[in-house]
C-alpha cells in the first residue's frame, strides 16, 4: 500500500507526463492565466488527453494520483477536500455528511449524520448502511488494496476480512438511517481527513463483490459512466439522480467527460499546441521538458498554467550499509549535492524548484531551512570533504544508486552521479525496470545504497501523511517498505507519536516543521526537488484550480467547466 | 577487437592467394574506398577518444550548467543545439553534457560491441558450420537443429527481456554475448553447406587417402577455401551488429548511463526534435554513415571476391 502511493508519487513527480503531475495548493491561477479562472457556463463536454490508464475504477482497489482526481467526479465520501477554487483547498469539508464529525471526549468515536436527498445513480437513496457497507470494502484482502488509513485507523475485530468473507463490520455502528458512528483503535485527530480518502465512498449493500467493479461503477457523484474501452475512452455523462443541492463542492457545469487514454506524451503536447477542434475542451496533465522552448510565443504563453508542486523527490541513503551507517558520510553527500543540476536535468526550473526541506513549501507544516548551505544551491565541496576526512574516507568510497529505467530520473541519477564524484564519491547507477523499481528498493534485502524516489502527501492539510510514513523506524516492512533510509531513531519515533496525538492541528504543523529539520539533520535522506507542473489546457476551459488534496496538486477536476458549450 | 584465431588463419592463407588481386580490385572501387576511410576515421577517433576530449577541452561526463537555459526546460543556449567553439557539436538539452565528447566516447562502444561481436560469430558461426558440415550425422542434426532453433527464435524481443532481466553491471560484454547467440547460426548455416560441397572434391579426398586426420583436413583442406565467405560475411554482420546496438541502447536496454552510446543519443533527442534538431542529426548522421560505409564496403568485397572466383 505505501509501495502503492511511492509509484504515484514518483510517476507524477518524475515523468513529468503522468496524468495529475505534481501541481500545487495555492489557490491562486498563478502565472499567465489568461482566464483560467472565469467561472464556466453550463454544459459542453470537457476532454481529457492522458498517456496512462486508470489503475482501477473501484475506489477500494485504486489509489493515486491518476485515479483519485477521476473519482471526484463519479463518487463522494462523507467528508472531502474543499474544491480548488476555495481560499483553502488544502480543508478538509462536509461532503455526504452534514458537518465534520463530533469526536468524543476520549477521541476513541467520531459520529456523522448524512445529508437529506443522497441517491446513487440507480435512484436507491444512500443511507448509513451504504455508507457503512462501501468502508467495510477495505478490508478485504483482494478488494481493499487501495488507501491504508482507514484500516489503520478504525477499530476492526481481529480477522475481519470484509463484508463479503466476515459479514458485517461491528465497529462502525448505523443507529438510524442518517446516523454513522465510528469506533477507533487510538484517537486520531485528523479523522475527517481519513474519511476523505477515496476507499470511504459508500456503495449498495452487496454489491462490488470480486470484480464487479472492474468495467463499471455504481457512482454517487455528479457524473455517470456512460462508455469504458480499457486502455483507450472512458465517457461520463451528468446523474440525475445527483442532487447538486447536497452538493457544495462539486460545481459540475459540464455535461460529460471524455478521457481519452494510451496517447503518446509527444502527441499530446502536439495536441494541446494545435488546439484544434475539439482539443480546445481539452485539459491534460504536465507537459514535456521538450516542449517548454515552444511555449514562448505569446499566443501559447498565455494558455500556460503552472502550479506549485507538492511532492518531493529525494535520495533515500540506506543507513544500514557502510560507510553510509556514519552520520558524517550522509551529511557529506548532503552538502555534497548539487541541486541547480538536478532541477536542470529534469526539465529546468519551469518544471522543478530545489528543496532542502522534507515538507514542500505547499504543504502544511512547511518550515524553510537549508541545514547544508552552499552557493546558489550548487554543493559545499570543501564542506563535504572535511566531512568525510572526519568520517576517515578522505579517498572517497563506492556507492550503489538504485534508479528507475526512466529518462528523466536517469538525468537525476547522473547529476547525483557528477555533483559527489567532486568529493571522490564513486556512484554506479544500479538500472532497474519500471515495473519492478518500487518493490525493488521497497524490500529492504534487495535495495543497495541510495534510490531516488519520490512522496507526495495524502492529506496537503497536515504533515501526518508525510514524515510519519518515510521515517518512522517501527515502520520498515520486509516488503512495501516506505522508510527507504531504514532509519530507526527512538528520539525521531518518539516524537512522531506525540505530534500525531495532538488535537490542535495548526500547532502540531509548527512541531512537523521543526521535526522535519531534526530528521535531516541525520541526513536520512537528501531532498532534491520539488517537481512543479506545468500544463497548457485548451483555450475554451476554464475553472482551472489546483487541489493538493484531490488531484495531486493538479487541475481539481470538479470545478472546471467550459467557457463557450458550443465551441469545438 | 582482438583478431581471432580463424581471422588469422584466413588473413596469412588469403595473402598467399589472391588479396592482393582483391585490394587492388577495391582500390578502384570509390565506394569501398570510402566507406573504408570513414571506417578508419571512426576507428581512429574511438582510439584516440581521450586525446581527442582533452583538446576539446570537456569530458563526457561533464556537466555545463552555462551552456542550457534553465528557464526553458533546460535547451542549449546559441544556434544549432549550441554549437560553437565552447562545444564543437552542441551540447546535451537538460545537462550541457559536450556532444562531441560523446560521440566521440559513443563510437568507441559502438566499434568495440559490434567488433568482438562480429569476432565472436564468426568464431562460432565458423567453427561449428565447419563442424557440422565435414561430419555430418548426428554432429550436424545437433548443431543444424540448434541453428534452426535459435534462427527461428523472435531474437529481438528475447535480447530486450534478457538484457531488462539480468543485472546492468557488465552490459557491454553482455551485449556481446546475447547479440553473438542469436547471431552466429547466420555465418554457420553458410559455412556448413560450403564445407558439405568442399568435402566432396577431390583434394579433400586426397588428404584423406594420404591418412590426414578430420581435424586436419578441416583446419588445412577446407578452411582456407572458405576465406573470402567469412571475410565477406564477417564484414556484412558488422552493421547489422551496430544497429542492433544502437537499437538496443535505443530501447533503454543497451550500455548503462552516464555511459554514452549513439543508440541512446538518438532515443534520448527524439523528444527534442522540434526544438533542438542539431541533437538528433549529430548522432543520426555517424551512425547511418558508419552503418552505410560497412554495408558498402562488404557489398563491393563481395562482388570482388565472386568476380574472382568466377574466374
Amino acid at each position: 500500500m505505501k509501495l502503492h502511493r511511492i509509484s504515484t508519487a514518483v510517476l507524477a513527480a518524475a515523468t513529468t507526463l503522468a496524468l495529475a503531475a505534481c501541481g500545487g495548493a495555492a489557490p491562486d491561477d498563478s502565472s499567465g492565466g489568461g482566464g483560467f479562472t472565469a467561472e464556466p457556463a453550463e454544459g459542453g463536454t470537457v476532454h481529457v488527453l492522458q498517456n496512462a490508464d486508470f489503475s482501477y475504477l473501484d475506489p477500494a482497489r485504486g489509489w493515486d494520483g491518476g485515479v483519485n482526481n477521476f473519482y471526484r467526479l463519479v463518487y463522494r465520501q462523507l467528508t472531502t477536500s474543499a474544491p480548488g477554487s476555495s481560499e483553502n483547498p488544502t480543508e478538509i469539508v462536509p461532503d455526504l455528511a452534514e458537518s465534520l464529525g463530533e469526536a468524543s471526549d476520549d477521541g476513541l468515536t467520531w459520529t456523522y449524520t448524512l445529508k437529506d436527498g443522497l441517491k446513487f445513480d440507480n435512484g436507491d437513496p444512500i443511507t448509513s448502511a451504504e455508507v457503512k457497507f462501501g468502508i467495510s470494502r477495505a478490508w478485504d484482502p483482494q478488494i481493499g488494496i487501495g488507501s491504508p488509513y482507514l484500516k489503520q485507523v478504525i477499530d476492526a475485530p481481529k480477522g475481519y476480512e470484509g463484508p463479503y468473507k466476515s459479514g458485517d463490520l461491528p465497529t462502525i455502528e448505523t443507529p438510524d438511517a442518517k446516523t454513522v458512528v465510528f469506533h477507533l483503535i487510538k484517537p486520531f485527530p485528523e479523522f475527517d481527513a481519513v474519511l476523505s480518502q477515496v476507499n470511504a465512498t459508500p456503495f449498495p449493500v452487496d454489491s462490488g463483490a470480486g470484480d464487479e467493479f472492474i468495467h463499471e461503477l455504481i457512482a454517487s457523484g455528479p457524473y455517470k459512466l456512460a462508455e469504458y474501452v480499457p486502455g483507450s475512452t472512458i465517457k461520463l455523462t451528468r446523474n440525475e439522480n445527483w442532487d447538486p443541492a447536497t452538493d457544495e463542492v462539486r460545481a459540475a457545469k459540464p455535461d460529460g467527460w471524455e478521457f481519452t487514454i494510451g496517447l503518446d506524451p509527444a502527441t499530446i503536447g502536439e495536441r494541446l499546441i494545435a488546439g484544434q477542434g475539439a482539443d480546445v475542451n481539452a485539459i491534460a496533465g504536465n507537459i514535456q521538458p521538450a516542449t517548454l522552448p515552444r511555449l514562448q510565443t505569446p499566443q501559447l504563453k498565455e494558455r500556460v498554467l503552472e502550479f506549485p508542486g507538492i511532492c518531493t523527490t529525494y535520495m533515500g541513503l540506506n543507513t544500514t550499509k557502510k560507510p553510509l551507517d556514519d552520520v558524517r558520510v550522509r551529511q557529506a553527500i548532503s552538502y555534497a549535492i548539487d541541486r541547480t543540476t538536478i532541477v536542470n536535468a529534469s526539465g529546468g526550473t519551469q518544471l522543478g524548484a530545489p528543496s532542502t526541506t522534507i515538507l514542500p513549501a505547499s504543504v502544511a507544516g512547511h518550515k524553510d531551512f537549508d541545514l547544508y548551505p552552499s552557493q546558489d544551491g550548487t554543493g559545499d565541496v570543501e564542506a563535504a570533504k572535511k566531512l568525510l576526512d572526519e568520517a576517515g574516507l578522505s579517498d572517497g568510497f563506492t556507492m550503489t544508486l538504485d534508479i528507475r529505467a526512466q529518462e528523466s530520473m536517469q538525468a537525476q541519477a547522473e547529476a547525483v552521479q557528477q555533483a559527489l564524484e567532486r568529493v571522490g564519491i564513486t556512484v554506479e547507477l544500479n538500472l532497474i525496470d519500471t515495473s519492478t523499481y518500487y518493490e525493488t528498493i521497497g524490500t529492504p534485502s534487495q535495495q543497495h545504497d541510495a534510490a531516488i524516489t519520490g512522496w507526495c502527501p495524502d492529506w496537503a492539510s497536515s504533515a501526518a501523511t508525510f514524515i510519519p510514513p518515510l521515517f518512522d523506524g517501527r515502520n520498515i516492512y520486509e516488503k512495501g517498505n516506505g522508510n527507504l533510509a531504514q532509519i530507526n531513531d527512538p528520539e525521531i519515533n518518539e516524537r512522531i507519536d506525540e505530534i500525531g496525538a495532538m488535537t490542535d492541528i495548526d500547532a502540531a504543523n509548527v512541531q512537523w516543521g521543526d521535526l522535519d529539520e531534526q530528521i535531516l539533520e541525520l541526513a536520512p535522506i537528501v531532498p532534491l526537488m520539488v517537481a512543479k507542473g506545468v500544463t497548457l489546457p485548451g483555450e475554451n476551459v476554464t475553472g482551472l484550480f489546483s487541489s493538493a488534496n484531490a488531484a495531486t496538486g493538479g487541475i481539481d477536476y470538479v470545478g472546471v467547466g467550459l467557457k463557450d458549450p458550443e465551441k469545438g | 577487437m582482438m583478431p581471432s584465431q580463424t581471422d588469422l588463419t584466413a588473413g596469412t592463407v588469403a595473402q598467399s592467394g589472391g588479396a592482393g588481386g582483391t585490394w587492388r580490385a577495391l582500390r578502384h572501387d570509390v565506394g569501398a574506398m570510402l566507406g573504408l576511410g570513414y571506417i578508419a576515421l571512426v576507428t581512429l577517433v574511438a582510439v584516440f577518444a581521450p586525446v581527442l576530449t582533452s583538446i576539446s577541452g570537456w569530458t563526457p561526463y561533464e556537466f555545463d550548467q552555462s551552456a542550457i537555459d534553465p528557464d526553458l526546460g533546460g535547451m542549449p543556449i546559441g544556434a544549432w543545439g549550441g554549437m560553437g567553439a565552447e562545444h564543437w557539436l552542441g551540447v546535451e538539452p537538460g545537462s550541457g553534457r559536450d556532444i562531441f565528447a560523446r560521440i566521440v566516447y559513443g563510437a568507441r562502444v559502438s566499434m568495440s560491441i559490434a567488433l568482438s561481436a562480429t569476432a565472436l560469430t564468426t568464431v562460432l558461426g565458423v567453427s561449428l558450420g565447419l563442424v557440422a558440415g565435414y561430419f555430418g550425422g548426428r554432429v550436424d542434426l545437433v548443431v543444424s537443429r540448434v541453428m534452426d532453433f535459435l534462427m527461428a527464435f523472435p531474437a529481438l524481443i528475447f535480447m530486450i527481456a534478457v538484457l531488462s532481466a539480468l543485472p546492468a553491471s557488465n552490459r557491454s560484454g553482455l551485449l556481446v554475448v546475447v547479440i553473438s547467440v542469436f547471431g552466429w547460426p547466420y555465418l554457420a548455416r553458410i559455412v556448413r553447406g560450403q564445407t558439405m560441397s568442399l568435402a566432396q572434391r577431390e583434394f579433400v579426398e586426397a588428404a584423406r587417402a594420404a591418412g590426414a586426420s578430420g581435424t586436419r583436413i578441416v583446419f588445412r583442406e577446407i578452411l582456407p577455401n572458405l576465406r573470402s565467405t567469412i571475410i565477406v560475411m564477417a564484414t556484412l554482420a558488422v552493421p547489422g551488429y551496430i544497429g542492433t546496438e544502437a537499437g538496443l541502447s535505443f530501447l533503454g536496454v543497451g550500455v548503462v548511463p552516464p555511459a554514452p552510446s549513439w543508440g541512446q543519443m538518438i532515443a534520448a533527442s527524439v523528444k527534442w526534435y522540434a526544438v533542438d534538431p542539431a541533437y538528433f542529426v549529430v548522432p543520426g548522421v555517424c551512425l547511418f554513415l558508419l552503418v552505410l560505409s560497412f554495408t558498402v564496403l562488404g557489398d563491393r568485397l563481395r562482388a570482388v571476391v565472386d568476380a574472382q572466383e568466377g574466374r
